[in-house]
């Protein structure tokens, strides 16, 4: 069960009408913080990419899927503290190892990179400690201990002198640094802070940063840091996270942030009709997500604006694909470009784009149920119950009586065992009955004039355009998407004593004009990021 | 690499070799030479029950309009309905699929399902999958997550790549029996690595909670597992007569096709290659899932995915049905090709257990209290075949997984907590 969010929304289980909090209030002092227990994080797909990407230099090919991510709280990055790795998951990152590290060593340029002494036999010992020492603690994080060294090393040579050759042997070295759960885990479990309590270590703190900020690994100046301790101190993590911030890679971690919370992953995997959707291509998915991702990239790091725009914006990066789809000129022959979308066509911000409307669809048809399921629990962080058993969901078929789907679902929205969690979701899914099941435009259904008005939590909308402004407005939108990050920076769902720091942050946000950047480095320097309790 | 790995002749069967050794076949198959298998068959989403079930029961019945494609391995199957998964069915599909296959209740916390205990693939595998390549094989026709589980948040996803999935089985590492090896000094290599990887993770077991720590155990389980299968390659295989490749190498990708997956192809190829896995006791237990629950994929024919039929579809569902006929072709092709490899003086299906089920009956209202199930393969002469077994009560469906249990000679005093607890197994399919 998702815990009441700071939205402060209760859905009881007979899905009664919402009750909205009071509107945000300026934010205070840092309320009394108490750390939860350290949770262990398994890195997630794409931590383990740009890891590899990071470590290596970019450009690799795993020959294989990696161990699937698990949402738990709507978050990969959730996730990732309560599961495993499978025998299957064990296998893949076994052939993932080996083929980084040929592929590493058979590279002149990487292998340079990685390899600066010039082994004098196959099993050089000190020529692979030396190698081990240096790219041992930038896969593992953290420097190595002598033993761990001395395992390494021994598993290097032995491999070195059976094969005969030296860069045989290390990448056996090297299988085994990336096979260790000191890579694949994210091992951040604390120590006693001389001031009183539990805080992460320095260079635990060092990573929570990089894959937060980055979802990849520290670089040098980071571990400097790290290695210096100077991160542990105020001025010293807020010159790293400002420093963090402006690097490129802040645009990946961004990505990789709302990649998982709106699950655009999935659009990989969309499954349309394309007998009955012409736009529909094995592009469309890929395409969607790189507009979303690209308008929330200019929102929140370029222009560092109010994210709530994000819903209501008219200018978007789209391409060719995307042109046709939204029926409008390509803004640039080649890639994506930024565009206007005109106000006649009905279309704007995040509701209006096929990342949204195609993948909350089914593969013939729309559905008003999973857009209204989507906005409520993704974008406004409230949880509907399970539909209970033994009902019969039939939705009765279009006919002349019947034409549009307002008409079909209507008894649905009649029907006490029904209505009482579908008027909660239907209702705001009429809204986008103008855009088909891949998000492109009809003026009619079935030749039948569509109705998209409705009211969303008292507040009224004519159609998508408006709807788009009354998501936006709703006091539950902003914090649950500081909610979300907020869960994403932890790895683990907030316990109820952490509800005051989630207004607190939240409320920050609110003050800040509601520029996510600025969220990003508020989290990173409250107690939540830094401090930790006892493990149990 | 894919050339090299084309495939040899393949079935060749030796039946005057079980005849020197056993006057039946059955003593050596059972528990001799030639093992007891388990296997699960699922598909998700349920059937169409009134078409489902067949008009008379016990010995003298006939396949019902959705079992048709089942015709020529009706010997050797049971149909069994009737049975109701004794759990609270609060978590639509996960509730039926939990409750079935593992007997427990599922939880749900911070948005995430899982199973509270092992499924009986799972079960199984702990008792029989020591002696084998792989403990367990889970695959799948669609990009499935599979219904796999060791406990809480431990799931075994299936290899959904099917040609991932032969390189696994049939790859560098595979030598028919008898077959000449290299000695390959890599696996003693790769070997060490893994000690290095199993000292990191007890080191750093004793530096975590206890949550974490058994989240290691996991983990510490898998490394072992390569472990000691890079050891046993290194081994003579075992020398099964009817073990070879599988006839045909799976393509590289199997994209859709109009917004259809190839679910059929996917299943065909994989069913190919899980006999001959079988065949050459790569492993002993498998999980083959055609679709997960919810799942909705475009099905040959029908107008809009099957999860979404189920619901939305009116009247008596005739594209539902149409689907379910579709599933159990991919049924019937896996169980042909287990019954096309000789194995004592049978086939492999009857040293076989292959459970058939979905989640629910009646997909449209989730209903758990009419789960659809085959039982094929008579598991060595331990489990009745041939026989429609309905039952008029809703007995408990944990009552046929502690048949299952014990039929593959496991000494489980009960299946199954709290409702769909029992300690009887269903005598009906017994023999």
């Amino acid at each position: 069960m998702l815990r009441p969010s700071l939205a402060l929304i209760v859905l009881l289980a007979g899905c009664d009408t919402p009750v909205e909090a009071e509107p945000p209030f300026l934010r205070g002092e840092q309320p009394a913080y108490s750390a939860p227990a350290p949770v262990l994080r398994r890195l997630t797909y794409s931590q383990y990419t740009h890891s590899i990407d990071d470590l290596f230099g970019a450009g690799l090919v795993l020959p294989n899927e990696l161990e699937p991510d698990t949402r738990a709280a709507g978050l990969y990055a959730v996730g990732a503290s309560l599961t495993s790795i499978s025998a299957l998951g064990v296998d893949r990152y076994e052939s993932a190892a080996y083929a980084i590290a040929e592929q590493v060593l058979i590279d002149p340029a990487r292998r340079a990179a990685l390899v600066q002494c010039t082994p004098v036999s196959a099993a050089d010992a000190d020529c692979a400690r030396e190698v081990l020492t240096a790219v041992g603690q930038r896969v593992w994080r953290r420097p190595l201990a002598a033993s761990e060294l001395d395992t390494l090393v021994s598993v290097t040579t032995t491999a070195g002198s059976t094969l005969a050759d030296f860069d045989l042997g290390l990448s056996y070295g090297l299988a085994a640094l990336l096979q260790s759960p000191y890579f694949l885990f994210r091992v951040e479990i604390g120590e006693a802070d001389p001031a009183g309590g539990y805080r992460y270590t320095s260079w635990e703190l060092a990573s929570r940063l990089s894959y937060f900020l980055w979802d990849g690994p520290p670089d040098e100046a980071l571990f400097d840091a790290a290695a210096s301790g100077v991160l542990l101190t105020d001025a010293g993590l807020q010159a790293e996270v400002d420093r963090m911030l402006e690097d490129e890679r802040t645009r990946r971690g961004l990505r990789a942030f709302f990649g998982d919370m709106l699950r655009l992953d999935e659009l990989d995997s969309l499954t349309k009709d394309p007998t009955l959707f012409l736009y529909m291509s094995s592009d469309l998915g890929p395409a969607a997500r790189e507009q979303t991702l690209q308008d929330l990239d200019a929102i929140v790091l370029e222009d560092d604006v109010d994210f709530r725009t994000f819903l209501t914006s008219t200018e978007t990066h789209i391409d060719r694909t995307l042109a046709a789809l939204y029926d409008v000129p390509a803004p640039v022959r080649e890639g994506f470009g930024l565009t206007t979308l005109p106000i006649s066509g009905g279309r704007r911000g995040y509701l209006g784009q096929a990342s949204f409307l195609a993948l909350q669809a089914h593969a013939t048809s729309t559905s008003v149920t999973l857009r209204g399921l989507y906005l409520r629990e993704v974008l406004l962080c409230q949880e509907l119950p399970s539909p209970p058993a033994g009902l019969n969901t039939a939705i009765p078929e279009a006919n002349a009586e019947r034409p549009t789907m307002r008409d079909r679902v209507a008894q649905h929205l009649e029907d006490p065992s029904c209505a009482g969690c579908h008027q909660l979701m239907d209702p705001i899914g009429l809204g986008f009955e103008h855009f088909d099941g891949v998000g492109r435009w009809r003026d009619t259904e079935n030749g039948h004039p569509i109705d998209p008005s409705g009211s969303f939590d008292g507040d009224e909308f004519v159609d998508a355009w408006g709807l788009g402004q009354v998501v936006a407005d709703h006091g539950s939108f902003a914090p649950c998407v500081s909610d979300t990050l907020l869960r994403s920076a932890v790895g683990r769902t907030l316990a109820d004593e952490e509800l005051a720091l989630a207004v607190w942050h939240a409320d920050g946000l609110h003050q800040e004009g509601y520029r996510l950047r600025w969220l990003f480095r508020d989290i990173v320097l409250g107690p939540a990021f830094r401090t930790v309790g006892v493990v149990q | 690499m894919r050339g090299l790995l084309q495939g040899s002749a393949i079935f060749v069967g030796l039946p005057l070799f079980q005849r020197a050794l056993n006057g039946n076949g059955t003593a050596l198959a059972c528990g001799g030479v030639i093992p007891k298998r388990f296997g699960i068959f699922f598909w998700g989403n349920g059937n169409r029950p009134e078409r489902w079930i067949p008009s008379t029961d016990g010995e003298t019945w006939e396949l019902s309009e959705e079992l048709l494609p089942l015709t020529n391995v009706k010997s050797k199957i049971s149909v069994v309905t009737g049975l109701s998964v004794k759990v609270p069915n609060l978590l639509p599909h996960t509730s039926g699929a939990g409750g079935l296959l593992s007997g427990m209740t599922p939880l749900s916390a911070d948005g995430v399902e899982s199973f509270a205990g092992p499924t009986i693939d799972q079960i199984i595998a702990g008792e029989v999958g020591g002696d084998t390549l792989f403990p367990s094989l889970q695959t799948a026709a669609s990009d499935c997550s599979g219904e796999s589980w060791n406990g809480v948040n431990s799931r075994n996803p299936p290899e959904t790549d099917p040609y991932a999935l032969y390189e696994r089985l049939f790859g560098p590492t595979f030598r028919l029996p008898g077959e000449e090896g290299l000695v390959d000094p890599t696996l003693g290599l790769r070997r060490s690595v893994l000690d290095s990887v199993m000292g990191d993770i007890s080191t750093l077991q004793a530096r975590l909670g206890a949550a974490d720590k058994a989240r290691l155990d996991q983990h510490l389980t898998g490394v072992r597992e390569l472990e000691e299968r890079l050891a046993r390659l290194e081994e003579d295989p075992p020398s099964l007569e009817s073990c070879g490749r599988p006839p045909t190498e799976p393509e590289a990708s199997y994209p859709d096709i109009d917004g259809r997956p190839q679910i059929s192809a996917r299943s065909r190829i994989v069913s190919d290659m899980l006999a001959m896995a079988l065949a050459c006791d790569q492993t002993r237990v498998f999980g083959h899932y055609l679709t997960d629950p919810v799942a909705s994929p475009l099905f040959p024919g029908a107008t809009a995915g099957h999860h979404n039929l189920t619901h939305d579809e009116g009247g008596d569902q005739p594209e539902v049905h149409a689907i379910t006929v579709q599933i159990v072709a991919e049924l019937a092709y896996l169980l042909e090709r287990l019954d096309a490899v000789p194995e004592a003086d049978g086939t492999l299906l009857d040293n076989c257990c292959v459970l058939a089920c979905s989640e629910v009956g009646l997909g449209q209202t989730h209903s758990i209290d009419d789960v659809p199930i085959v039982v094929a393969g008579g598991l060595c002469g331990t489990l009745r075949t041939g026989i429609h077994h309905r039952s008029y009560t809703g007995d408990n469906s944990g009552k046929l997984m502690l048949s299952i249990l014990r039929g593959m000679d496991i000494l489980a005093p009960s299946f199954g907590a709290e409702d769909a607890y029992t300690e009887d197994g269903l005598s009906e399919i017994e023999v």
